[in-house]
């Protein structure tokens, strides 16, 4: 098999003498939907800032696309193909919704006449074309959470790392939302989500890796994960396991 | 040069030092309430300087006597800025931070033509007072007693604020507005009400600080201008927003401006402040006492 | 909707060549020297805010010490033309070149720095670089220099008999810094300057370099305003540090852009016209009696349009695209 796409070689992050990672080594596959799970304070956002490279972690290496990619600052990732989305929606509000998006696309093109088009057919792919001319502060939540993925896609990723853009929305759009993640993987990107509530994530993934006290938990098929004691007890407690 | 030189300096450095801490602690507090920088800081000490002198001309109330009713007055005036203009600066949906710097920039402007309408813009003095021009010898170094009353009425004044911010129901109220103004709506305190209190409280400090430097400064429309800048310097310094950091970078300030007058000429002493402040912001860009 | 921005664009163009081609021959019917002068200000303080706007509206630093480039286009180009008789075309384009260095070299601690502690840190910078110019002897210190009258001609930039020259020179200035923003505006830049301004965080990681597109709009920022001061020097012919680094001057290159609308193209244009005559005329007929009213008058402007229309008066003309589609 080829090179995993997303590699966390022995990472630890340590605030002050709080560690919110502890040797942690994950891989995501190409053409894979991985579900980065866990109980509140089970460090999924430390790593996922780490993986989008918001901050160095403080030991281990961080790979992708066979690159060591450890020193690189965000942007830097975002020229590999690494994009994302962050989890209380971060949009350009004094800009419209097509300007947001094109943002992302001048990543891949700087030709402005190809960087509007390439925004107008995401947004037609996001389902947000009617939406193109508003101002992002006047979207509602769920198009807000839309529009960041679009963003994000439009810098034309190899990996779409997403942060909790589930949680929160009603179940119809959670339902929309899940149908366009599962499109956004058939056009070939990879995709690592992290999402608290397991009900949400478990059909949609094809592995998920469960993060418990800063270290991997379980890992594996979300059929047998969920069934998985070590799971259930680190859940237990939380009102979220309830549906898992 | 002695070291009796140096000590010399070095005191009337810390004397004047907590007089700064003093002049920029409203704009600290103020800032720490709720994020707004007053760009009419600056022209508040130019009134309670004009406060205190007219109280000495008219009714010769010297200015130690007529700093308490200064504050007050200028409790007041502060508070009323806040109604009048401020409250609707914070409200701006577009370019909230443009409209408060421009918004207080723009009182600015506007007292200064006042003080120029009414008090022309010739130099005043409060020619005697009882400290005006008296130093006191303290193991043969000389210092002037109105810094030395300043600077006494400075700490207490810190020391008073400190009291007040950690002991009183409305120190409490200001401390939890700061913290979270949507949560204290729910717990039935009026922000506004806060707000305006604590713009009163910041511009009564600053009175305090006019009264005392209206002994030994000349007064004129413009000269909030040149102590204005110290005091942000003192507050970006200190770190926004932070009481104690409004105190250190006072007595920091004040030190490092006597030190630059011993080795440069007296036209560049501002020029060591401005370094050393860059110079900490570069380093700790929320300034030395600032939450990072 | 692409053919719709097209077009706007287009419109932005023609309505600023027309209104460019207006201006251009007005100053031959309307001859009197004190409204020419007021002209040649208007233009010259637009093209100056239209300037400090890239910095501080697109990108949204906050410079309140814009002076500082001011003042070293003006001594630079002055400096030269004195001591070594460089024509002052040669020193508004040196002037603008170390401006844009120096902002970069600012910008590289500044730009870590952010809100207020951004917006302070630019005046006391300009203020240290006003009190070096107070103390430097060779540059005429607090005194000033004064740029010795060669004659009337385009070489040196100097014209005794007529302010023709000067308002022709202001106006390609003003529409020189306009058609550069209405460039960058539609470009990798302004879209990524924008974004850094609304959400730092968000840009970074869409690829967008935070700080180099704050070194980029700090640079083309103080290289324009850097020419402006060289021209205001050549202008007045007497320079000091007071009036030409003072922070009235930083003031200034801000409020048109605040009182139009920061951040957008026409707002500094808007501004300005509206603003430099009326600082000029009140000065003069208020101002004479050296009674304030000047003062109250201007900054009780400031006050009422900053609370009235935080978005700036240029939202008068076009209709909020927010109020449409509600």
């Amino acid at each position: 098999m080829s090179t995993p796409l997303l590699e966390t070689r022995g990472v630890w992050q340590r605030f002050g003498g709080l560690v919110a990672n502890s040797d942690v080594s994950i891989s995501v596959g190409r053409g894979e939907i991985v579900g980065l799970i866990g109980p509140n304070g089970a460090g999924k956002s430390t790593l996922f800032n780490l993986i989008a490279g918001v901050l160095p972690p403080t030991q281990g290496t961080i790979w992708f696309d066979g690159e060591d990619v450890t020193a690189l600052p965000a942007a830097e990732r975002c020229v590999r193909g690494v994009a994302r989305t962050f989890q209380v929606v971060k949009s350009f509000e004094t800009m419209s919704v097509i300007d947001n998006v094109i943002v992302g696309a001048l990543m891949r093109n700087t030709v402005m006449r190809v960087a509007r088009q390439k925004a107008h057919e995401v947004l037609e792919f996001c389902g947000l074309a009617a939406r193109a001319n508003v101002l992002a502060s006047d979207l509602v939540p769920s198009e807000k959470r839309r529009l960041e993925v679009a963003r994000a896609l439009a810098t034309e990723p190899k990996l779409l790392l997403l942060d909790e853009c589930l949680t929160g929305l009603t179940p119809l759009e959670a339902q929309t939302g899940v149908e366009l993640v599962r499109k956004v993987r058939d056009t070939g990107v990879t995709i690592l989500m992290v999402e608290h509530v397991m009900e949400i994530v478990m059909p949609l993934v094809d592995r998920a890796i469960v993060l418990d006290l800063g270290k991997v938990l379980v890992e594996g098929k979300p059929a047998d994960v969920v069934r998985d004691p070590k799971v259930i007890t680190a859940y237990l407690g939380d009102r979220h396991a309830v549906g898992a | 040069m002695t070291a009796e030189t140096i000590i010399q300096s070095l005191a009337s450095g810390l004397l004047m030092g907590l007089l700064y801490g003093l002049i920029a602690v409203g704009l600290a507090l103020i800032f720490g309430l709720m994020d707004v920088v007053n760009f009419a800081h600056g022209e508040f000490l130019m009134i309670a300087m004009y406060a205190s002198f007219f109280l000495f001309a008219f009714f010769a109330i010297d200015p130690l006597l007529a700093a308490p009713l200064v504050a007050a007055a200028l409790f007041v005036f502060g508070a009323v800025v806040y109604l009048l203009i401020v409250r609707f600066a914070v409200r701006a949906k577009a370019n909230a931070g443009m409209v408060q710097i421009f918004s207080t920039f723009g009182l600015a402007i506007v007292m200064r033509g006042v003080a120029q309408f009414f008090f022309t813009p010739d130099y005043r003095s409060v020619t005697h007072s009882w400290l005006g021009g008296k130093t006191i010898s303290i193991g043969g170094i000389f210092l002037p007693q109105p810094q030395l009353i300043g600077a006494a009425v400075a700490m207490a004044a810190f020391g008073g604020l400190y009291f007040f911010i950690n002991r009183t129901d409305f120190g409490r109220a200001l401390e939890a507005t700061r913290e979270d103004a949507g949560a204290v709506a729910l717990v039935g305190i009026d922000k506004n009400r806060v707000f305006a209190l604590g713009w009163g409280l910041g511009a009564a400090l600053v009175g305090l600080a006019g009264a005392i430097m209206s002994i030994f400064f000349y007064i004129y429309p413009d000269v909030g201008a040149s102590f204005a800048l110290i005091a942000y310097v003192t507050v970006a310094l200190g770190g926004f927003g932070s009481v104690f950091g409004a105190f250190a970078g006072g007595i920091i300030v004040g030190l490092v401006e006597a030190t630059t007058a011993l080795i440069l000429p007296p036209s560049l002493k501002s020029v060591g402040i401005y370094a050393v402040y860059l110079l900490v912001v570069f380093v700790r860009p929320r300034g030395l006492f600032g939450s990072m | 909707m692409d053919t719709d921005f097209a077009k706007r664009r287009r419109r932005d163009l023609i309505v600023a060549f027309c209104l460019a081609a207006i201006a251009a021959v007005v100053p031959l019917f309307v001859k009197d020297s004190y409204v020419q002068n007021i002209m040649v200000l208007t233009l010259m303080w637009a093209a100056l805010s239209q300037s400090w706007n890239i910095l501080s509206g697109y990108c949204g630093q906050i410079s309140l010490g814009h002076a500082l480039y001011f003042g070293i286009g003006a001594y630079t180009t002055t400096l030269l033309f004195t001591k070594f008789g460089v024509l002052p075309w040669f020193g508004m384009l040196g002037g603008g070149l170390i401006s844009a260095v120096i902002a970069m070299g600012l910008g590289y601690p500044c730009f870590r720095l952010r809100g207020h502690y951004f917006a302070i840190a630019t005046i006391v910078i300009a203020e240290i670089g006003l009190l070096l110019f107070h103390n430097w002897d060779w540059a005429g210190a607090a005194l000033g220099i004064e740029i010795p009258v060669r004659g009337d001609s385009w070489l040196k930039f100097q014209f005794a008999r007529s302010k023709l020259p000067y308002f022709y020179f202001a106006l390609a200035l003003a529409c020189v810094a306009w058609f550069v923003t209405w460039w960058l505006e539609d470009s990798k830049w302004g879209y990524w300057w924008r974004a850094v301004k609304d959400n730092p965080d968000a840009a970074e990681s869409l690829g967008v370099v935070v700080f180099n597109s704050k070194m980029g709009a700090a640079a083309v920022s103080a290289f324009l305003v850097a020419v402006g001061g060289s021209f205001y020097a050549q202008f007045v012919s007497y320079i000091d540090p007071e009036s030409i680094m003072g922070f009235h001057i930083s003031l200034l290159m801000a409020l048109p852009a605040v009182l139009g609308g920061i951040g957008t193209l026409w707002g500094p244009m808007l501004g300005a016209v509206i603003l430099i005559p009326v600082t000029e005329l009140t000065r003069s007929y208020a101002g004479g009696s050296g009674r304030g009213v000047d003062l109250i008058v201007y900054g009780g402007l400031i006050i009422a349009i900053s609370l009235a229309r935080p978005q700036g008066l240029v939202s008068l003309f076009t209709p909020r695209r927010k109020e449409a589609t509600r």
